[in-house]
């Protein structure tokens, strides 16, 4: 129950097939295999995955976690705006990236684990996820005084009519009245 | 704040110890197998075929092995529980090593992943050898069909092969989900992926029956480079030559050759067979139903259940994992006693917090919405109460806390529960335990949640002050929120108003406070709340400031 978000997943796993994508298309050109042309592919395309993958998307619900360092990364990928935001496209690109590496025999894994993480994108695209990035929030200095102090006081101060306040010159003594608030002299 | 030596030996010794031991088991194990196929004469013509990739292959597998079997271990939860609870291992410190059964497991798990990348880039480099290095001297040898067939279609065609790729794909699925985001955010993600381990322990036991690599059988009759031997003695008749691996002996007959047996399954049965009877026993153990006598809210957004079962017996500290089938039928969710079952009553609770979709639905069906009922009518009303299932309990780290003769509690909000059924039991009778000073500080967000326990705070604050021994349990209460007026100003909790302090602890003065009236004794130190005290006190504990005083610190982690 409750909505598990797809899309978190496929960016762990895309970031790992492109990262196995990057080791299989290194051992491959380093070790000059035939058809290396196809190594030096991966390399690129492992490299293009990681950067777009690297920076995580903000959660729905809850506190989004980020991957250190990623803040850069963020703002390169928000600038594509819905490219990047859609996970149709998204889908659409892995898949297309992944079909090249599973012509040589060092990058085939790298190719069915991305053809996985571009499925599970497909799904999350199908339930409406889209990516979100998360941005460092202006936190607001703290008010150290509460917000009543912008209101005027609706009522006058507690004390008695001004009858009874005006000062009586003749009986000062009948004048005389209890201060509802406790009053101290300025000693 | 410098690292002390003895501190950091009381705390970490052990778990590096052992942590140690695993690595010169892993060391030792792929050395040994390495230098069996590299130097191993049945091996002779197997290794001039494919090279290097045939010992790091197989001295990867022998580690994966000794992984696979030993990362079932530390999830046996039931046994452990055991283990710990009925002090089989009666060393505290053997005790404590089981709370970090779960760091054990994940590392297990690593090495299962990188051996297998391991494994998997030197079975490639194989796969490419078995085809270009194809040997007409030896076709039993060979797996390729021919020369120079291309490796994807030698894996693609074999039983090994496309087991192996199942395994990887597996594998990752398991990994990717593994991440420590994705479980906070994700937990059914992380479950139902991790439960495929049966599978991939089924397609292992299918991978090593593919008998693809070959050993001699017959090295004295054919010692390995006779053949050579055998041309070269054409010239040099009647002399003895001391040929590599040859002897100068000629052969006798053809090398024969027979697929090794597999010894995977040696290594995985008993921990798959003790972990599938561990789930087995959990199933049965939890299908028997609960009955909810008592459901209470409080403030905060907690409520309390009160149940009953026939035969749960358990110790405070400990937890249970609830399922409720009318909310979710898959879900189970982890939640620490705070009242276990005694002689004299036999109900257990659980305070739960709702925060996230599971809870607010047990919520709504265990309470629903007093503005939804009329005042007019009783709240005594035969309620319907949803079924539960409680699978437990499981051992935790607080268990230990009555072991120490001294021990510090510090709770972190809603983290208060596993200390709650500590109180509890103190209530009931303090002599028989070894603690002699509970020094209980409890850190909240907010004044209502004191409210969740403030009558057994005060009632067990009431009778150790009957019986006279008032500095058994010293309170500290503590609001981390500082604006507002905050005080306690019912005149029934005034023990816990005079204790309740603004802001944040200070641990130092603390730890100093607890080192001067307890010299020379071993403190206990129990965390239970967020990771920024977790790590502080962490670090106190390890610190050389406090000597002649020995802080053991044991975290409570969930997830």
């Amino acid at each position: 129950m409750g909505k598990i978000e797809w899309a978190m997943w496929a960016n762990e796993q895309a970031l790992a097939s492109g990262l196995i994508l990057l080791t299989g298309g290194i051992v491959a050109v380093a070790g000059q295999f035939r058809d290396w042309q196809f190594a030096a592919y991966a390399i690129a395309a492992g490299v293009f995955v990681c950067l777009l993958e690297y920076p995580r998307g903000k959660r729905n619900k809850g506190t989004s976690v980020e991957r250190t360092g990623q803040y850069c990364f963020t703002v390169c990928v928000k600038s594509f705006g819905p490219l990047t935001r859609n996970y149709y496209v998204r889908a659409f690109v892995h898949a297309a990236i992944c079909v090249p590496g599973g012509f040589l025999l060092a990058t085939v894994l790298g190719c069915v684990c991305l053809g996985i993480a571009s499925l599970i994108y497909l799904a999350a695209a199908i339930r409406g996820e889209h990516w979100e990035p998360i941005l460092p929030a202006k936190d607001s200095a703290r008010q150290p005084v509460g917000e009543s102090i912008k209101c005027p006081p609706q009522n006058p101060p507690p004390r008695p009519p001004a009858e009874t306040r005006r000062k009586r010159v003749d009986d000062l003594e009948g004048a005389a009245y209890v201060n509802p608030i406790p009053v101290t002299a300025n000693e | 704040m410098s690292l002390s030596v003895r501190s950091w030996l009381a705390n970490e010794g052990g778990k590096h110890f052992v942590l140690f031991l695993w690595l010169v088991a892993n060391t030792w194990l792929f050395m040994r197998t390495f230098l069996l196929y590299y130097c191993g004469q049945q091996y002779h013509y197997l290794h001039k075929m494919l090279g290097l990739g045939l010992c790091i292959s197989r001295a990867s597998a022998s580690v994966l092995n000794l992984n696979c079997c030993l990362v079932l271990l530390p999830m046996c939860r039931s046994l452990l529980t055991y283990l710990r609870g009925t002090h089989t291992v009666t060393s505290r410190k053997a005790r404590r090593l089981l709370d970090k059964s779960k760091t054990f497991h994940v590392s297990c798990g690593v090495a299962i992943c990188v051996f297998s990348v391991v494994h998997v880039s030197a079975h490639l480099a194989n796969m490419v050898n078995f085809s270009f290095g194809y040997s007409e001297d030896f076709p039993a040898l060979n797996v390729a069909r021919y020369r120079g067939e291309d490796p994807r279609l030698i894996i693609m065609t074999t039983v090994p092969g496309i087991t192996g790729v199942l395994l990887v794909l597996i594998l990752f699925l398991m990994f990717t989900a593994s991440s420590y985001c994705i479980r906070v955010s994700n937990y059914e993600i992380f479950w139902y992926t991790h439960n495929l381990f049966i599978v991939f322990y089924i397609v292992l036991m299918v991978h090593i029956c593919g008998g693809a690599l070959k050993y001699q059988t017959n090295i004295e009759a054919h010692p390995p480079g006779c053949l050579r031997t055998n041309e070269t003695r054409l010239e040099l008749m009647g002399e003895e030559s001391e040929q590599a691996g040859g002897d100068g002996r000629s052969c006798k007959e053809d090398a024969h050759f027979q697929p090794n047996s597999p010894e995977t399954w040696l290594w995985v049965s008993g921990p798959l067979c003790l972990y599938c009877a561990e789930r087995l026993y959990r199933y049965i153990r939890s299908n028997s139903p609960v009955t909810i006598v008592t459901v209470v809210r409080h403030p905060c957004d907690v409520i309390e259940l009160q149940m009953l079962k026939k035969d749960f017996k358990a110790h405070p500290g400990q937890y249970i994992v609830l399922n409720c089938p009318g909310v979710s039928s898959f879900e189970n969710h982890p939640f620490t006693l705070t009242g276990c079952p005694t002689e004299k009553k036999e109900t257990f609770r659980i305070h739960l917090r709702v925060v996230g979709d599971w809870t607010e639905r047990l919520a709504e069906l265990l309470l629903p919405d007093p503005r939804t009922q009329s005042e007019i009518l009783p709240m005594v009303q035969q309620r319907r109460y949803p079924k539960l299932y409680v699978d437990g309990p499981f051992g935790s780290p607080s268990e230990e806390v009555f072991n120490y003769e001294v021990s510090l509690c510090v709770a972190g909000g809603i983290g208060v529960t596993p200390f709650a059924c500590v109180l509890h039991t103190l209530l009931d009778g303090w002599r028989r335990f070894r603690l002699r000073r509970l020094y209980f500080v409890w850190v909240c967000r907010d004044l209502q949640s004191f409210y969740w326990f403030a009558d057994l705070l005060c009632a067990l604050h009431h009778k150790l002050w009957q019986e006279n021994i008032p500095d058994y349990l010293n309170l500290q209460l503590y609001i981390s929120q500082t604006d507002g007026l905050q005080t306690i100003s019912e005149q029934r909790y005034s023990p816990l108003s005079s204790r309740l302090l603004i802001g944040r602890p200070r641990w130092k003065l603390l730890f100093e406070e607890i080192k001067k009236t307890n010299k020379r004794k071993r403190v206990g130190v129990f965390c239970c709340g967020p990771k920024g005290i977790s790590r502080t006190l962490h670090r106190l504990c390890n610190s050389d400031r406090y000597s002649g005083t020995t802080f053991e610190f044991n975290k409570e982690s969930f997830s």
